[in-house]
């Protein structure tokens, strides 16, 4: 009897990408997803805001003269006392009172919002005044050429950080640890949410199947194995085909659209730091941390990596967890009776998904290297980790075991399956699942 | 010639014996039914004959060989509970557990077209299975079962769920495919089917075939020589006639003149003496055996008293 795991795969996979609901998540979640990473930013970038009026009540007459107006903060300084004032400009954005005693008592210093306030806009002031009372004081000591002192003292501080890889010919390559935080965040529930909801798919095909008795029509033809393998693979396939089908449209929309949205400044700094590395677009003006994170997303090596694994991970994490799965509801009459059974599978999505946590913090831990390792925990905290460039080797043993196990899992998944589908009308506990196994 | 011969089959499971030593043999050509009551075992038997279950001991021969996994394209099996997948559209259905039989998806289409045809429902290849009634699904079951012309056609309760109409049809059906050259076995509880389609019967109860055959040599056999006369005349001179050579079981004299008499004869031989003497003193119009319906057989055997 040749295999007929083609048949069923074909089957199984056909069913699901025709269905209305696999076309609408997997052409809306890109969206959302790009909608999440990228609003903020455009946001800020576009969101000048008007311009803030702030009245300055100064009864110490220090601090007003030296407060700076800028695109966002526009300083009024106001004869009128306090009390008045408030009334008077009730149509500004807020009334600032500065105390007389001011360098005494430093914090002899109100704001009056006429509306919602701003913790930004709140630090601005206040980091504004500090610098003029610390100047002030310092007058106090009588330092010559003070001004020029002050000038030459003020340092500012933009750290780059690189991948150092050494023994390598190539340039360092600048890495972003706040990319490789999200990649890893975003990686890891991504394959919590693929390994969850794919696994009891394939858990809820089984048990629809047992219940409308096609299992018993479709074992007269087939092996139970087949049949059992061939759903696996079919749902694998579909999940494969989301992934690829969101990478494409992410990865196409960041080549081609990007550009256009985003404002010519970047895409100048851009240009510059590709040529030139961090030193010459800095000089350009830009901020270092963002032209990181873009350079890091658009280093092909690193994002290659990165996808290849998920695959990887993916389709080998979810082969283990659905052969537990597949056993799982070949074993009950309904989903209920499915809950008790069920949670044993659980239990590692849950700690992985607490691990990987505490691996976002430090990704090279010892906790990090064994829950990585250990093929239930592996995918997801693997995901997590993977972001932070840790050695291939590591990346490859992790995914050995986990096929590996994977096969092993599948034999017992295969033995269970074969006794539980043609059982009706009782619910098995564990016991008897592994009484199934050796039977 | 048997295309199937089962061998001192056993099978147990955890706590129960499903089949104990079971031997039987299904010719060719034949319609043979399994009978027994709920839970003696015909579906675990139904179920080794098809390689889901593998016996504890003993073994099932098809066409003279022990059976092997090729042998499932020679199969087809439409059991008990009809499992078709609901949300998938007819006709991708069947070509779907054709090719699973081993059919090409060219071949499938074209013979699941001439069946659509002969049942009128070509209207049904788009729609879901869950748009179906019940007995409808049934329909696309059965073609789905018979689609790759298997040698040996097992079916159980096929009847069940189906009217009457649409039973007769179903029954023609099955009888057209034996004329055509298949065998096919049905579990059924249903007599009256039996009587009607079967050719050979075994009865399995609890566990154990209890009772196997040819449907007529069967009846006949647990007839009691029992024997009715119609007749027209007077009731004192066919009791007079038949005074000593048979037992008179019952007589019903009616007032129409249309008059009827049961009587057990002891052995064959004296049937001819009793059928002179009643035709000398009354006009007879029949004279028949009663032989049991297989629903008497059933009963009986089931209760131990055959």
């Amino acid at each position: 009897m040749k295999s007929k795991i083609g048949i069923i795969i074909g089957r199984e996979f056909n069913e699901r990408v025709h269905k209305k609901s696999f076309i609408i998540t997997t052409l809306l979640t890109p969206v959302l997803m790009l909608g999440m990473m990228f609003a903020p930013v455009l946001i800020s970038l576009y969101s000048k805001g008007e311009q803030k009026q702030i009245a300055v009540v100064d009864e110490s007459k220090i601090i007003a003269p030296a407060l700076q107006s800028s695109d966002e903060v526009v300083f009024e300084t106001t004869p009128l006392p306090i009390e008045i004032a408030r009334k008077e400009y009730s149509g500004y954005f807020a009334v600032l009172h500065i105390g007389s005693d001011i360098m005494e008592n430093n914090n002899d210093v109100q704001i009056y919002t006429n509306g919602s306030t701003s913790i930004a806009l709140e630090q601005n002031i206040a980091t504004q005044i500090e610098m003029v009372l610390q100047n002030e004081k310092l007058k106090k000591h009588n330092i010559e050429n003070l001004p020029e002192i002050l000038a030459d003292i003020k340092s500012d501080v933009n750290m780059q950080s690189y991948k150092n890889s050494a023994g390598e010919e190539e340039e360092a390559e600048s890495s972003s640890s706040v990319v490789a935080t999200v990649l890893a965040y975003i990686l890891s529930f991504m394959l919590y949410m693929f390994l969850l909801i794919y696994g009891v798919m394939v858990m809820q095909s089984v048990i629809e199947e047992k219940n409308n008795r096609v299992l018993e029509v479709m074992v007269s033809s087939v092996r139970p194995f087949d049949m059992m393998m061939g759903k696996i693979l079919g749902v694998a396939c579909v999940a494969v085909l989301q992934i690829v089908i969101w990478i494409v449209l992410i990865g196409g929309t960041a080549y081609f659209v990007l550009p256009m949205i985003l404002p010519d400044e970047i895409m100048q700094a851009l240009t510059m730091m590709r040529e030139g590395g961090a030193q010459a677009a800095m000089q350009g003006g830009a901020e270092i941390g963002m032209l990181q994170a873009v350079m890091m997303l658009s280093n092909a090596g690193y994002i290659a990596t990165i996808l290849a694994s998920l695959l990887v991970f993916v389709v080998g994490g979810f082969l283990l967890y659905a052969a537990m799965y597949a056993a799982v509801g070949s074993s009950v009459d309904s989903p209920q009776d499915a809950q008790q059974l069920q949670t044993p599978i659980t239990i590692p999505i849950i700690v992985s998904l607490f691990v990987m946590l505490s691996v976002i913090n430090d990704p090279t831990s010892e906790l990090a290297f064994w829950f990585s390792m250990i093929p239930l925990t592996s995918p997801i905290v693997m995901m997590a980790r993977i972001p932070y460039e840790i050695p291939t080797w590591e990346i490859a043993v992790s995914a050995v075991i986990l096929y590996a196990s994977f096969l092993i899992v599948v034999w017992g998944a295969a033995k269970i399956y074969r006794v539980g589908i043609l059982m009706h009308g009782k619910k098995p506990n564990i016991k008897e699942l592994w009484r199934w196994m050796k039977y | 010639m048997d295309l199937i011969r089962i061998e001192n089959v056993t099978k147990r499971f955890a706590k129960h014996v499903a089949l104990d030593d079971v031997s039987l043999s299904i010719p060719e050509g034949s319609i043979y039914g399994l009978l027994g009551p709920n839970g003696a075992g015909k579906t675990t038997l139904l179920r080794i004959i098809n390689r889901i279950i593998a016996p504890d001991s003993g073994r099932v021969m098809f066409g003279g060989k022990e059976i092997s996994a090729d042998d499932v394209y020679r199969i087809g099996y439409m059991p008990e509970e009809r499992g078709l997948y609901k949300k998938m559209k007819v006709g991708e259905q069947a070509i779907f557990f054709a090719r699973l039989k081993g059919l090409s998806r060219k071949e499938a289409t074209c013979r699941l077209k001439v069946w659509f045809e002969k049942f009128g429902i070509e209207s049904w290849w788009d729609k879901n299975v869950s748009e179906l009634s019940k007995g409808m699904a049934q329909k696309v079951q059965f073609i789905a079962t018979v689609l790759h012309e298997p040698k040996l056609l097992i079916f159980d309760e096929p009847f069940s769920g189906f009217d009457p109409i649409n039973a007769n049809l179903l029954k023609g059906e099955i009888l057209a495919l034996r004329d055509k050259g298949a065998t096919i076995i049905f579990s059924t509880h249903n007599m009256s089917s039996v009587e009607e389609v079967c050719d050979h019967i075994t009865l399995i109860n609890q566990s154990k075939n209890i009772l196997s055959g040819n449907v007529d040599e069967i009846r006949h056999r647990h007839g009691a020589n029992i024997f009715e006369i119609d007749y027209r005349g007077e009731e004192q001179d066919i009791l007079k006639a038949l005074a000593g050579r048979c037992e008179i079981m019952d007589s019903v004299p009616s007032p129409t003149g249309f008059n009827k008499i049961k009587l057990h004869i002891a052995t064959d031989e004296e049937v001819r003496a009793v059928i002179a003497a009643a035709n000398e003193s009354v006009e007879m119009r029949s004279f028949r055996e009663i032989i049991p319906s297989m629903n008497d057989i059933f009963i009986r055997a089931v209760n131990g008293n055959l």
